[in-house]
């Protein structure tokens, strides 16, 4: 018996236990400054929550974060700094798509893994790049989980464009448009703007003219409100207004129930998805921030939780942590996650978006059935007084 | 016709708020011969101040115009007489730079304090709208309208029947000849930025409620204010009103005809056509 | 020979032999320097003094101060990178089309531009520079709009069957860098000593008198523009290839043309050392800033504690405050020091010369 004891005793010192005091070195490079850091802010915050649930599963993550001020030649300037100067074993961000085109080529030349949360441009992963991972759906998955589900619930046959000229906006409604074509949709207008202008009336008087059966709208807070402020002083009437992601999905555009209701936005993240821990995680975000999470928030939250486990995992070694991040598997508040290779992407998570439609001034997550607990109403009721 | 009838009112409103803009800018240039590069960010001030006095005192954006103007005049005089007043005699570009780094100042600050959100300030009648034989109008931008062509009325007033708004004029026509007359320059200067300050920060008060804020929404408006003033003549008042209902006017039919990614492109280009073929402007004393 | 022509002939030696003493070790630094971030950052400040210098051949020897010169900048760039990634042509060939480009485009803006004097020059030339940008971003089919041009792979430089790089590390866009400026600086050393220069310097202090005596300010106004703007391009191209990715809003926007002028106004402008000045102060200074590194350097040294609020904001916000400090230093420069800082140092050291 106290052979046994001693051998045991023996075995438990070479079994690399993550469970007791490991510490990882891992790099954040995000936009705290600069026109992207108000959405930049809820990354940090995510980070941060992961970096207490980490410590409290005895990962100590030292964490370093580095300002990319949301331009490429700055986050790559952080990139390199985290790779050879601090020598860290992952790298979690940026939060563009720009910045990120640009570090994903330096993960592969300095060999540094790295898992971009949520910059959704398409281009990303399909470079057959080895170090770069993405925890979040494409700029594709945005428009077509939309589409899906207007055509399911009705049979619309014309659809309005509005975007904003930027590079989201811009892949969103390229998406938008070769989905449409598939689904049998003609699109009848095609309007980009420039984000920032004060008056979006006479755009929004053309689409109206139009009379569109969907009105499919990408843009941020800010031009989401007034352009809904502007459709609603116009009348214009579709039988939906598609927004995807970005400021739609915002808590900020919620409130303004004025304008908001009946609004669909596709997300990927909501409080109210049956994926574990994310109610919890919603009421923890909420009471430490005061005001709920965006899936910029939790994309974030679970890359760095993902990318420090696995780094522990790996003993610090960046090689093994690429290996590991490739072949594992995770179930969390963004539900599962499987970095994959399929359809020309490489090391791509498949995640499933949702769709949430604003009732009442709050988010309901309407679609896909198997996640959500609310029915859509559709078609749009009109303008109330 | 209706988008076109449609689109030719709402340029007509919004040119209003550009047209204060303007004028504020036009001042400032008329008298001390500066380009404000930070006009913009001035603005973007008046919009933060109304924000916070709509939020935590609950005074209507509207009536708040009344704190804001006093409040942006006397941040303006500030500002000339501590950082522009130095500068005078510098070069013009210098002038340019300056005016650049201290819009970089303001706005950099207000977001190390106020953080980069993204503030909307909702009002009850911030979505509502009147409908006019099928034209749809936004009742707070009607508003903002009624008010830029009172306060306009008001400056026009002010330049013609009183002592220093002759003076600032005199000022504004021939620098060396008002000094002779006896006119303290260099108070006119404080007094013009100053009046500059306050209506752009005014401008930013009538815009609130329609718009958003955020510490870079300077920029949008520096660029759009340099076209009205030149369009509408340099040191003319009446000029900045007519050219910011005309850029207002020109941005909404262009995006309806050009598509919306090309409403700047007919601002500017309409810009260089001025420049080039009346640099005086609409309503300008032909003075290179 | 008198005493003072002696010193004179000293100095002078002295300066050309520290000139080609920091010359040689630009040369000589990739050999010893192995951080890449060192590396990156002299590649930045290369080019900023390139655009730096370009820009003073425009603004600070003529006078005509034009705050749209990322036109020309992403004239390059845009040139290039279409050329790279849709046509398949190396980049040592794209960046002469991108000169081509941006002569075409200083040829234009300067027929529009340059009848125009003092500050409504300079209100034009950010018109201009901002159509060009507009339209680069709703040309989608060319330029691919806001998604921006994203580089796959850049062919391997060979010459006579060597492989003389295949561009995996920073070095030789270290060399092309280094290359340009010293080309840039070259031609403006040149420029600023011949009958050329005389004529730019002549119409930036009286266009009018200028003309009377012969100088047509056209042609010369044009040609000045037209040094800057092959100049300008190429820092732009080489910028693009470097990055590996290029979108309006980084190559051709006013806040870029902004920084173009403030490394010449803040080095000195109408001088050679100025715009080197300037990247060199600068482009470290913002790094420094965003990186933390300075407010580390406070805490480090004592002069700051961390436990204080004063330390606590510090900590948190100088990272985020490096544009406000910028703003600040432009103010402090266009107050107390417009001849920029090579002036004020000139200045200073002939004060104590003079005692």
């Amino acid at each position: 018996m106290k052979r046994f004891v001693v051998l045991l005793g023996a075995i438990s010192l070479f079994v690399p236990s993550f469970a007791h005091g490991a510490k990882v070195k891992i790099g954040f490079v995000n936009s705290i400054t600069g026109p992207e850091a108000p959405i930049g802010e809820n990354l940090t915050n995510g980070v941060t929550l992961a970096v207490e649930d980490l410590k409290k599963k005895g990962i100590e993550v030292d964490l370093v974060k580095e300002d990319d001020t949301g331009k490429p030649e700055t986050s790559m300037s952080a990139f390199e700094k985290l790779a050879t100067r601090d020598n860290v074993t992952g790298i979690v961000g940026p939060y563009s798509s720009k910045c990120a085109a640009a570090l994903a080529k330096l993960a592969e030349k300095y060999k540094v893994p790295l898992l971009i949360p949520v910059a959704s441009k398409d281009d990303i992963t399909r470079q057959n790049l080895k170090w770069t991972f993405r925890l979040s759906a494409t700029t594709n998955d945005y428009a077509m989980v939309l589409l899906d589900m207007a055509t399911k619930l009705g049979k619309p046959k014309t659809m309005a464009i509005i975007n904003e000229n930027t590079d989201f906006g811009t892949s969103g409604a390229k998406s938008a448009k070769e989905y449409a074509a598939k689904k049998g949709l003609s699109v009848v207008a095609e309007e980009a703007y420039a984000p920032g202008s004060p008056d979006y009336r006479s755009t929004l008087a053309g689409i109206k003219a139009k009379n569109p059966d969907l009105v499919f709208m990408v843009s941020y807070v800010a031009d989401a409100i007034l352009l809904m402020r502007q459709s609603r002083e116009l009348n214009l009437v579709p039988r939906a207004f598609l927004g995807a992601g970005a400021g739609f999905a915002t808590v900020q555009f919620a409130k303004e129930k004025d304008i908001s209701n009946d609004v669909f936005s596709s997300a990927q993240w909501t409080p109210d998805v049956s994926w574990p821990g994310a109610k919890e995680f919603n009421e923890r975000y909420k009471a430490r921030f005061g005001k709920e999470p965006t899936y910029h928030a939790t994309t974030a939250y679970e890359s760095m939780r993902i990318m420090a486990e696995t780094a522990a995992k790996a003993g610090g070694s960046a090689n093994r942590t690429r290996d590991l991040l490739k072949r594992g598997k995770w179930n969390g508040i963004m539900g599962e996650v499987k970095f994959a290779d399929y359809d020309g992407y490489t090391n791509q998570n498949k995640h499933p978006m949702l769709v949430q439609q604003i009732q009442n001034g709050v988010h309901e997550t309407v679609y896909p059935p198997q996640y959500a607990p609310k029915k859509p109403v559709y078609p749009f009721p009109g303008w109330g007084k | 016709m209706a988008i076109f009838v449609q689109a030719l009112i709402s340029g007509i409103l919004i040119g209003g708020v550009y047209a204060l803009i303007g004028i504020g800018l036009t001042i400032i240039f008329g008298v001390m011969r500066i380009i404000n590069f930070a006009h913009g960010d001035i603005l973007m001030i008046g919009m933060y101040a109304t924000y916070y006095l709509f939020t935590l005192l609950h005074i209507d954006p509207f009536l708040s115009v009344v704190i804001t103007i006093p409040l942006m005049f006397l941040f303006g005089a500030m500002l000339q007489k501590v950082f522009i007043n130095r500068a005078l005699d510098a070069l013009p570009q210098n002038q340019i730079l300056l005016t650049i780094g201290l819009g970089l100042i303001m706005s950099n600050s207000v977001m190390l304090a106020f953080t980069s959100d993204y503030k909307i300030l909702t009002t009850r009648y911030s979505s509502s709208s009147v409908t006019i034989l099928g034209i749809s109008v936004s009742s707070p931008l009607a508003i903002s309208f009624a008010i830029t062509a009172a306060i306009t009325a008001a400056l026009y007033w002010f330049f013609l029947k009183t002592d220093t708004g002759q003076a600032i004029r005199a000022t504004a026509q021939d620098r060396e000849a008002a000094r002779l007359m006896g006119i303290n320059v260099r108070k006119m200067s404080t007094i013009a930025f100053g009046l500059g300050a306050a209506l752009a920060g005014t401008a930013g008060a009538l815009i609130a409620p329609t718009y958003y804020i955020f510490p870079q929404v300077g920029s949008i408006f520096t660029l759009k204010s340099f076209v009205i003033t030149v369009l509408g003549g340099m040191g003319s008042v009446v000029g900045a009103t007519l050219g910011g209902v005309l850029i207002g006017v020109a941005e909404s039919i262009g995006g309806v005809y050009f598509g919306s990614g090309w409403k700047d492109v007919v601002v500017f280009t309409l810009f260089l056509l001025v420049l080039l073929f009346k640099p005086a402007g609409l309503l300008g004393k032909s003075r290179t | 020979m008198t005493p003072d022509s002696n010193a004179v002939y000293r100095a002078r030696r002295i300066s050309l032999a520290s000139l080609t003493l920091a010359i040689g070790v630009l040369f000589l630094l990739p050999l010893f320097v192995e951080s890449t971030y060192v590396l990156h950052l002299m590649i930045l400040i290369f080019i900023n003094t390139i655009t730096g210098s370009s820009w003073n051949i425009l603004g600070g020897y003529t006078g005509q101060y034009s705050v749209g010169h990322a036109a020309y900048f992403g004239a390059g760039a845009y040139t290039t990178m279409i050329l790279l990634q849709y046509r398949h042509i190396a980049p040592w060939y794209g960046i002469w089309a991108g000169v081509v480009a941006a002569l075409v485009t200083a040829l234009i803006i300067g027929s529009i531009c340059f009848r125009l004097r003092g500050p409504y020059f300079v209100l034009a030339s950010i018109a201009v520079a901002e159509i060009f940008r507009v339209s680069v971003l709703n040309l989608k089919n060319i330029t691919n709009g806001a998604e921006g041009i994203l580089i796959t792979e850049i062919p391997p430089l060979s010459s006579g069957g060597i492989l003389i790089t295949d561009w995996d590390s920073k070095v030789p866009f270290y060399f092309t860098g280094l290359v340009f400026a010293l080309l840039v600086i070259l031609v403006s050393w040149r420029v600023g000593r011949s009958k050329l220069g005389y004529y730019f310097q002549a119409i930036r202090e009286d266009q009018d008198a200028a003309h009377s005596l012969g100088i047509n300010p056209t042609i010369y106004k044009n040609i000045a523009l037209s040094i800057s703007a092959i100049f300008t391009s190429l820092a732009g191209s080489l910028y693009a290839v470097y990055v590996g990715f290029i979108d309006p809003g980084s190559v051709l926007s006013v806040e870029l043309s902004v920084q173009i002028v403030m490394i010449g106004i803040i080095g000195g402008v109408g001088t050679i050392l100025g715009p080197v000045v300037g990247a060199a102060l600068l482009v470290p200074l913002s790094e420094g800033l965003r990186s933390n590194a300075i407010a580390n350097l406070l805490i480090r040294a004592g002069i700051v504690d961390p436990e204080s609020r004063a330390g606590a904001f510090l900590k948190e916000n100088l990272g985020h405050a490096h544009v406000l400090i910028y703003g600040i230093l432009v103010v402090i420069v266009i107050l107390f020091m417009p001849e920029g800082l090579v002036g004020f140092v000139r200045r200073a050291v002939a004060r104590r010369a003079s005692r």
